[in-house]
């Protein structure tokens, strides 16, 4: 009975990494075909990856919308957040849900109809278009995770600064931010990720500049090859990056 | 500072974001709305209110049946995602020593960050004819010819319950850890057994927060196109991929919209459905 | 439904921090017992020992005479009380309360029917019906005693059962839990850092300090003569009067005391409640008054001797009016009121 757990978990593992991992290994397979058996290893799939200029100029334009339109999320969730938490306006339970709601509605949706009113308004698909619509997906998340950490502790603390003759800005500048830094971080790299990941919105949304995963589902079209693996490799690092970033700067601080 | 001033100040604050959403979400989606009331004829749109779009969705078989596939792939996905992640929720946090739970959560949630497209071509090298899985029982005598995984329905719902298992593993495990250790102790103390005490009081207890990350599995696998276009090819088709191929091949935005906006009553109806349950405020 | 509870040599370790050392402790059939000490003082675990939710390094817990040590607790002829009650919220207080009958498999019938009565017991026999969170603080602390109580348990543990209650609460509800137990003859161990809740509840007093047992014995015993300086000062103030080995006894800036003691140094304690005013047989003499308030049935005093100006004495006078500060007076004791102890240097 107590083996019983640990072979489940040991099970589970392998499921959850089978495929990571076989896109890891074969991609530093020595052929061309990433399938058993396997050869190698081989960095000739990484080094073909770096000459493909298509593939790095979408990787630029993929880091490039990733950082801009989650910056410009949590720039705009701060400032929701902190008009809702601090100052008492009608209808304010109204614009919490509005301001969620896009995150309960699937992206190809929200692609859709961004695609349908921006070719209709004239607006040409580009970059721009696909940074509009990750901020709209990833505004909803930063402007909850923020609105989450305003607690009764910084208002306090708000007050008290006012007290002592502080300006609005100031107070938001001086007091808020450094206290929900950790929040406004989170938020800041959970966007990246999405953003990085984020395929659909951007296949609609984009023409000739593509992001990174588009371009990666038109290499598919061709068929099994390691330089998908490498590619794909590639891309999971950088999440993980981000990921590993967050949970020891934002996550692990937290922790009293 | 007078009041009026302070909440002209809280709308200064607001406004931005508000604008922003109103613009490229409520916009686009009313648009969406009455551009699913739209026709086509040949390739010139003609806005006014018909319900032909509707009626296409309802006569067109290859249409409908899509919804059906879409719904028996989601619920499959969901039921089997939240029996295979509930176990492993529950090991990382009663079993794994609590100085390694947060190493054992990341580790077991960190292939989740995959991108989307990524994750399913990596299904595909393991499931292919020629693949990890195949050779594996070819190896060990199991089948002696290679048989078809990828590229059906199996395949795709592989693809999903391992994404799900995932984000599953991770709100299960937080609603259990929330939990005060003493309801634990308490059931074992007053004579519960360890599967009793599952039963009689951790499972009605963490009920809301699963039937929340079912709710969000629901929704995400039913709206996914990337998942079954890669894994499920063609055999069959699910509602986003029959989207897609309205806008690919024929421009068709009334009827695409038509099919979003019968997508979206799908998930309100289980929201509906699961509303007593569900706890948003606990994602 | 009661049993006596042995504890033999027990010693546990969490990693490399030692919890519990060579704990000793009977405790008799019925007993109202309660583990005093400071945060972090190893009471609640060794309440978790008893209860069999940590399996102690070594050592042994015998319970009604039959070794328990490492026996889970669903077998255990022991219930505990949690400290955040862990009552089941999605359950309503006849099913909380009958929960362990349940698991028993005693029939529906017969476990609402105990449940009743237990619920009778602890007055809230009309909120049957009710979930947790509809209860205040003390409701829900007396539906954890009837969940506890519901299955006839031996020994009945409670982990600072009255922590969260405010003062007035605390002191109700700890008449009551005397009764009960009165009533039921269930041996009760009850762990509290709160020294005055441990003299009005209990008939043992076991008062604890970094992992091991400081001294244990009735609650006046151990307030008027604690066995040691950590038991003096944790019972109750305490003035700490500083003193040498003498030829018959120790020598205290107030002259010559009887009680003896190893080792050169040492300190004497005496309750303020034990100085009095006017000569006596230990002549404290003249001191002035630092400050005074006024406490209602006494009033609080900290004096500065003329023979020990570096000792501030507090001191319990009788309530009158309040003195002035610098105010002179004469103040004595009985030699039996100070307790001794040796100092390490």
């Amino acid at each position: 009975m107590r083996v019983l757990p640990w072979l489940y978990f040991v099970l589970a593992f392998a499921f959850i990494y089978l495929p990571v991992g076989t896109l890891v290994l074969f991609s530093f397979q020595d052929g061309i075909l990433p399938v058993p058996p396997f050869n190698g290893p081989s960095l000739r799939w990484y080094s073909e990856v770096a000459a493909d200029d298509d593939l790095i100029s979408a990787l630029a334009n993929s880091l490039l919308i990733a950082t801009a339109s989650s910056a410009v999320a949590v720039v705009l969730g701060f400032c929701a957040a902190y008009g809702l938490a601090r100052h008492v306006l009608p209808g304010s339970v109204f614009m919490r849900g509005l301001l969620i709601a896009p995150l309960t509605v699937s992206y190809l949706i929200i692609g859709l109809g961004l695609l349908i009113v921006l070719t209709r308004a004239g607006l040409g698909l580009s970059l721009l278009t696909v940074a509009i619509g990750h901020v709209v997906i990833n505004l909803p998340l930063a402007f909850a995770i923020i609105y989450a950490s305003m607690g009764a502790q910084q208002q306090n603390a708000e007050r008290a600064a006012r007290d002592l003759g502080a300006g609005e800005a100031q107070v938001v500048w001086l007091v808020t931010v450094p206290m929900v830094l950790p929040a406004i971080a989170a938020a800041f790299f959970l966007s990246v990720t999405f953003s990085w990941d984020e395929f659909i919105i951007a296949f609609l949304l984009t023409r000739f500049d593509v992001t990174l995963p588009v371009e990666i589902w038109s290499l598919l079209r061709s068929g099994l090859s390691p330089r998908l693996n490498a590619v794909g490799s590639l891309v999971f690092l950088v999440s993980v990056t981000a990921v590993i970033l967050l949970e020891l700067f934002v996550f692990r601080k937290r922790r009293p | 500072m007078t009041n009026g001033g302070q909440s002209l100040q809280g709308w200064g604050f607001v406004t931005p974001a508000l604008l922003w959403t109103i613009a490229f979400f409520v916009v686009p989606f009313l648009v969406m709305g009455a551009m699913s009331l739209a026709t086509l004829e040949g390739r010139t749109l003609i806005w006014g209110v018909s319900l032909s779009n509707y009626a296409e969705i309802a006569e067109k078989a290859y249409i409908w049946r899509a919804f059906l596939v879409s719904l028996e792939i989601t619920l499959t996905v969901t039921v089997v995602s939240v029996l295979l992640a509930y176990p492993l929720a529950w090991i990382i946090a009663f079993r794994v020593p609590a100085e390694w739970q947060r190493l054992a959560l990341l580790l077991a949630v960190l292939p989740f960050w995959t991108s989307y497209v990524v994750r399913s071509y990596a299904w595909l090298l393991v499931l292919a004819r020629e693949g990890m899985i195949n050779q594996a029982m070819l190896g060990i005598g199991l089948i002696s010819e290679p048989i078809t995984l990828a590229n059906t329905r199996f395949a795709t719902v592989t693809g999903f319950v391992h994404f799900f298992v995932m984000l599953l593993t991770l709100t299960i495990y937080a609603n259990l850890i929330q939990l005060s250790p003493n309801y634990r102790r308490a059931a074992m103390d007053l004579g519960a057994s360890a599967f009793q005490t599952f039963r009689y009081v951790i499972l009605p207890l963490t009920l809301p927060g699963v039937v929340t990350g079912a709710f969000l599995t629901f929704v995400l696998c039913i709206g996914d196109y990337v998942t079954p276009q890669i894994l499920g090819g063609n055999s069959e088709l699910t509602v986003p991929q029959v989207i897609m191929v309205q806008l690919g091949r024929r421009a068709d935005f009334p009827l695409a919209s038509a099919l979003a906006i019968a997508l979206m009553a799908i998930v309100t109806l289980a929201y509906i459905f699961s509303a007593r349950w569900l706890r948003l405020d606990r994602l | 439904m009661t049993a006596p509870v042995s504890i033999t040599s027990l010693n546990h370790w969490f990693g490399g921090f030692h919890a519990l050392k060579d704990i000793d402790l009977d405790i008799r059939a019925g007993e109202y017992i309660t583990l005093l000490g400071p945060s972090g003082c190893g009471k609640t675990t060794l309440l978790s020992v008893l209860g069999g939710f940590i399996t102690p390094t070594q050592g042994t817990v015998s319970i009604g005479g039959r070794d328990m040590t490492r026996v889970a607790p669903a077998k255990r002829p022991t219930t505990t009380m949690f400290q955040d009650y862990a009552l089941f919220p999605h359950m309503n207080l006849r099913d909380n309360v009958s929960f362990g009958l349940r698991m028993a498999g005693v029939d529906k019938s017969a476990r609402y029917k105990r449940a009743g009565a237990m619920l009778e017991l602890v007055s809230l026999a009309d909120a049957a019906l009710k979930r947790p969170h509809e209860l205040s603080g003390g409701q829900r602390q007396r539906v954890a005693l009837a969940r506890a109580l519901a299955v006839e348990p031996d020994v009945l543990l409670l982990d600072e059962p009255l922590g969260a209650l405010d003062l007035k609460l605390r002191r109700a509800m700890q008449d009551e839990l005397k009764s009960i137990q009165r009533q039921l003859g269930t041996t009760f161990v009850h762990v509290t850092h709160d020294q005055e809740e441990a003299m009005a509840i209990a008939d043992q007093i076991v008062v604890m300090n970094a992992g091991s047992i400081e001294d244990q014995g009735a609650p006046a015993r151990v307030y008027r003569e604690p066995a040691t300086l950590f038991a003096a000062d944790f019972m109750g103030e305490m003035n700490h009067i500083p003193a040498t080995a003498g030829p018959d006894g120790v020598v205290t800036p107030f002259g010559a005391l009887p009680q003896r003691v190893d080792g050169p140094k040492a300190v004497a304690c005496i309750r303020p409640e034990a100085i009095k005013l006017g000569d006596g047989p230990v002549q404290i003499g003249g001191a002035k008054i630092k400050e005074a308030a006024f406490f209602g049935t006494y009033i609080r005093a900290h004096l500065v001797p003329d023979v020990a100006p570096d000792v501030i004495l507090v001191a319990h006078l009788p309530p009158g009016d309040l003195p002035e500060t610098g105010a002179r007076m004469t103040l004595s004791a009985e030699p039996q009121a100070f307790h001794v102890y040796a100092v390490g240097d």
